[in-house]
């Protein structure tokens, strides 16, 4: 019978971290205090974390260990298995093997307690008593209400108040767990107050919550503040998961010629891909792809027909879905990777050539997370999809190019508490848009002085 | 009411749908940095917005460059120390 997992046993577990931070090709800016513009001290991130996670946010260290009873937690649902997903790689007919580490297989349903357990412990250790800290939907909030629980801590969640209103499972899973969780703007802090009492009926947004969340813990001794993801010490935490599929990988016989992660922040993806960029920089042949969210030519809507890839008409002109090259102004087509979301290692990456970014539009990845719940099976987490897009992209050009190539990407969660998202794809709420006639034919216009395909 | 504001898409940031209305005034007065970004194939927000505000609000909005998660969690900190007086 053919072997659709690969297990690691216990006692296999990778017993320590890798920072990447050893092994940087050029070394990375360091991260400047915005007061004194010099570069951060130790003592400057204190009353926000706990020091024995300042000190991992600022090692050099190649090789971490992971304290024992960080450990003995993981165990409750780690090493997460090594799929191969047969079922899709039949459905694609492309000469390909695809592997996937299922991180939903956490009590949280996704790979965020791989941190959150860590950062519990150490706060812990520390002597604190609270942790604070902000969330959108409510992955990091959950898996960090779990991870408090573990360690006997007091969890304060500040959760966006759209999305606290609209996605109530993750706020009951935080309560289940013994969480505290906050709509925000809240009451709690004189941020929150200021903004209810000039806008009561606010939605809230991420950036309020961490205002909320930074003011509930500091200047408090026994409260620290918490983030789930962008930070090296998450990163670092998170880098458990490739090591286990280097491992996994090896039991096989099997070296991936593309490693795939989505990345939003930048905690699943380096996850995955931080031991291979080790590879990589060492001398390895691999391709790590970073796939992200973006906004991208609606091809049902937009004319097809050549244009210019920039503003100043300076690319070659590309054969396009295109509402013409005019449409969106240049910073626009500068994003990708570079907002400020995204964690600086991942960015640095891109910057020396590591790490290849790719854009999949949100209806791409819902059609392809559709295609992996009808094969595979397992709903994933609408994040999740952006990888399977890309997984499904390069399954395709390796058909094209008639070449054989192994996969592995990070399957970083599943959907069950995402339903409503797949409830929207489906029932056209994201794709219901009618462009204005106008907007059509100003496109037409635009591009109706070059030749046609 | 704004004539886009019905429109849903899936926010990157957040994890959850969200309405164009909410993008549009997701920094207070001020869309969110990311609404040209997100929208910009699907409805003619540049334009739109461009209507609806000053050339300062703009400019801080869009062309000012965004801070990283550090710089904002040390600002905020420092911020609150002042409140307190610590």
């Amino acid at each position: 019978m053919r072997q659709t997992k690969v297990f690691l046993n216990e006692d296999e577990i990778p017993r320590q971290w890798y920072n990447i931070m050893a092994d940087m090709p050029t070394p990375m800016s360091p991260p400047l205090h915005p007061g004194t513009g010099q570069p951060l001290k130790p003592e400057d991130m204190a009353p926000i974390f706990p020091m024995n996670l300042i000190e991992q946010e600022m090692s050099a260290e190649r090789w971490i260990d992971i304290p024992e009873e960080v450990l003995e937690k993981y165990m409750l649902w780690r090493p997460s298995p090594l799929y191969r997903a047969y079922n899709l790689e039949k459905l694609l007919d492309a000469p390909v093997r695809i592997y996937y580490k299922n991180e939903g297989v956490s009590p949280a349903g996704s790979h965020k307690p791989n941190t959150a357990v860590a950062q519990a412990y150490y706060n812990k250790a520390f002597g604190i008593k609270k942790i604070s800290t902000e969330t959108g939907a409510g992955q990091w909030g959950s898996a960090l209400s779990m991870a408090c629980n573990m360690f006997g801590l007091e969890c304060r969640v500040f959760m966006v108040r759209v999305s606290y209103d609209q996605k109530p499972y993750r706020r009951m899973m935080m309560e289940t767990w013994g969480g505290k969780c906050f709509p925000s703007p809240s009451n709690i802090t004189e941020t929150g107050r200021k903004v209810l009492a000039d806008h009561p009926d606010s939605p809230g947004s991420l950036g309020m919550a961490i205002s909320e969340a930074i003011e509930d813990a500091v200047g408090k001794e026994d409260s620290r503040y918490s983030l789930g993801s962008v930070l090296n010490h998450v990163l670092l935490h998170q880098t458990i998961i490739g090591l286990e599929a280097q491992k996994q990988l090896e039991k096989i016989g099997e070296y991936p010629d593309v490693v795939i992660g989505c990345a939003g922040g930048g905690s699943n993806f380096a996850g995955i891909a931080l031991p291979f960029a080790r590879d990589k920089i060492h001398g390895k042949e691999v391709s790590i792809v970073a796939a992200e969210p973006t906004s991208c030519p609606t091809l049902t809507k937009a004319p097809f027909g050549y244009d210019f890839g920039d503003l100043a008409m300076t690319t070659p002109l590309l054969a396009m879905y295109s509402l013409g090259h005019d449409f969106v102004p240049a910073p626009i087509h500068a994003g990708g990777l570079r907002y400020h979301g995204m964690a600086p290692i991942v960015s640095h990456l891109v910057k020396e050539g590591l790490v290849e970014a790719r854009s999949y539009h949100q209806l791409e990845t819902f059609e392809a997370g559709i295609q992996w719940a009808r094969s595979e099976a397992f709903i994933p987490a609408p994040e999740t999809n952006h990888a399977i897009a890309a997984v499904i992209q390069e399954a395709r050009r390796a058909k094209e190019e008639g070449k054989e190539k192994v996969i592995l990407f990070n399957w970083s969660g599943h959907g069950l508490v995402d339903l409503a998202s797949y409830d929207a794809y489906l029932s056209g709420k994201l794709t219901d848009y009618q462009l204005p006639d106008e907007e059509i034919e100003r496109a037409k216009k635009t591009i109706g002085q070059f030749p046609k395909p | 009411m704004n004539r886009f504001d019905h429109l849903v898409l899936r926010c990157p940031r957040l994890g959850g749908e969200v309405t164009f209305a909410y993008c549009r005034r997701e920094q207070g007065d001020l869309p969110c940095r990311m609404t040209l970004r997100c929208w910009q194939d699907l409805i003619p927000v540049e334009e739109h917005l461009r209507e609806c505000l000053s050339d300062d609000e703009w400019d801080s909005c869009f062309h000012t460059p965004p801070k990283d998660k550090m710089t904002t969690i040390l600002e905020i900190a420092d911020a609150v120390k002042k409140r307190k007086n610590m």
